[in-house]
C-alpha cells in the first residue's frame, strides 16, 4: 500500500496538496501539488529547508498559476481575458463533488520518497522523505515550478539535510 | 520550403510545450464552461435551453452542473420548458 508507514504528518501534508490542487482547479493531483502540501501543513525540516530558501505557500501557488497562464499565452489565449469575459463566476477551483485522481508524477515521487526513506535506514516515512522524492524528479512540475523561482533540486535537499543533521545531534 | 520543413516550423519546439498548453487549456475550459452555464442559469435560461446551445443533452448538462449550482443558488429554480429569458 503506497501509503504504509507514513507518519501522521505526512499523511496531513497529502491531504493539504489535494486540497491544494483542488483549489488550483489541478484535475489530478500533481507532483507540485505534494510540493505545495508540505509548505501548507509541515510543520518539520521540509517545510523549513524550503521557507529558508524563500519558497513560500503563496509564492508557489503564484508561481503554479503563472505557469497554467504561460501555457495558455504559448498557444494565444489570454487567461485574464477569459477570466474577463467569464465573469465572476470563472473559477478554477474543481467542484467539491469530482474526484481528482494522482498523477503519475506524483506516483513517482511518492515512490523515490519510500526508496529514500529505506536508503536513509529509517523506519517512518516522514515529510523530508516526500519533498526528496519529490526532488528527484528532474522532469517533474515541481522541479520546474522551483527553477522558476531560482532554487535548484540540489540547494534544497543541502538544506534539507543540514537540517536533518543539526535535528539529530 | 518543402513541406516537411514547413510543418516542423510550424509545430512547437518542444513536445512538451504544446502537450502543457493542452492540459492548461482543458482547465481553463472546465472552468469556463462551468461558468458560462452558471452565467446563463442566472439570466434565467432553462436547462433544456443551455443543452441545446451547448449541443448535449439536457440530462448531460444537469448531470455536470445542476448540483453545483443550486448549492450556490438555492432559492431559485430555473424554468422547467420555455425559452428562458
Amino acid at each position: 500500500m503506497i501509503f504504509t508507514r507514513f507518519t501522521d504528518r505526512s499523511r496531513m501534508c497529502i491531504e493539504a496538496a489535494l486540497d491544494e490542487a483542488r483549489m488550483l482547479g489541478h484535475d489530478s493531483l500533481g507532483d507540485e501539488d505534494l510540493l505545495l502540501g508540505i509548505l501548507r501543513a509541515d510543520e518539520g525540516i521540509a517545510a523549513e529547508a524550503l521557507s529558508s530558501l524563500g519558497v513560500t505557500l503563496e509564492g508557489a501557488r503564484e508561481e503554479s498559476e503563472e505557469m497554467l497562464s504561460g501555457a495558455l499565452a504559448s498557444i494565444g489565449i489570454s487567461l485574464e481575458e477569459v477570466r474577463r469575459e467569464a465573469g465572476d463566476a470563472f473559477e478554477l477551483r474543481i467542484p467539491d463533488k469530482r474526484r481528482i485522481p494522482i498523477s503519475p508524477w506524483a506516483k513517482k515521487a511518492l515512490v523515490e520518497a519510500r526508496k529514500e526513506m529505506r536508503r536513509l535506514g529509517d523506519n517512518y516515512l516522514g515529510t523530508e522523505h516526500v519533498l526528496i522524492g519529490i526532488l528527484r524528479n528532474a522532469e517533474g512540475t515541481a522541479v520546474r515550478m522551483l527553477s522558476r523561482m531560482g532554487i535548484s533540486p540540489e540547494m534544497v535537499e543541502e538544506r534539507l539535510f543540514e537540517l536533518r543533521g543539526r535535528a539529530a545531534g | 520550403m518543402d513541406r516537411k520543413t514547413k510543418t516542423r516550423v510550424d509545430g512547437p519546439d518542444d513536445p512538451r510545450e504544446g502537450l502543457e498548453a493542452v492540459v492548461a487549456l482543458r482547465r481553463t475550459l472546465e472552468a469556463l464552461e462551468a461558468a458560462q452555464v452558471e452565467n446563463a442559469f442566472v439570466a434565467g435560461w432553462s436547462w433544456a435551453r443551455i443543452a441545446e446551445v451547448l449541443g448535449v443533452s439536457k440530462q448531460a448538462v444537469h448531470k455536470k452542473h445542476a448540483r453545483r449550482i443550486r448549492d450556490r443558488y438555492p432559492g431559485e429554480t430555473p424554468r422547467r420548458k420555455g425559452r428562458g429569458a
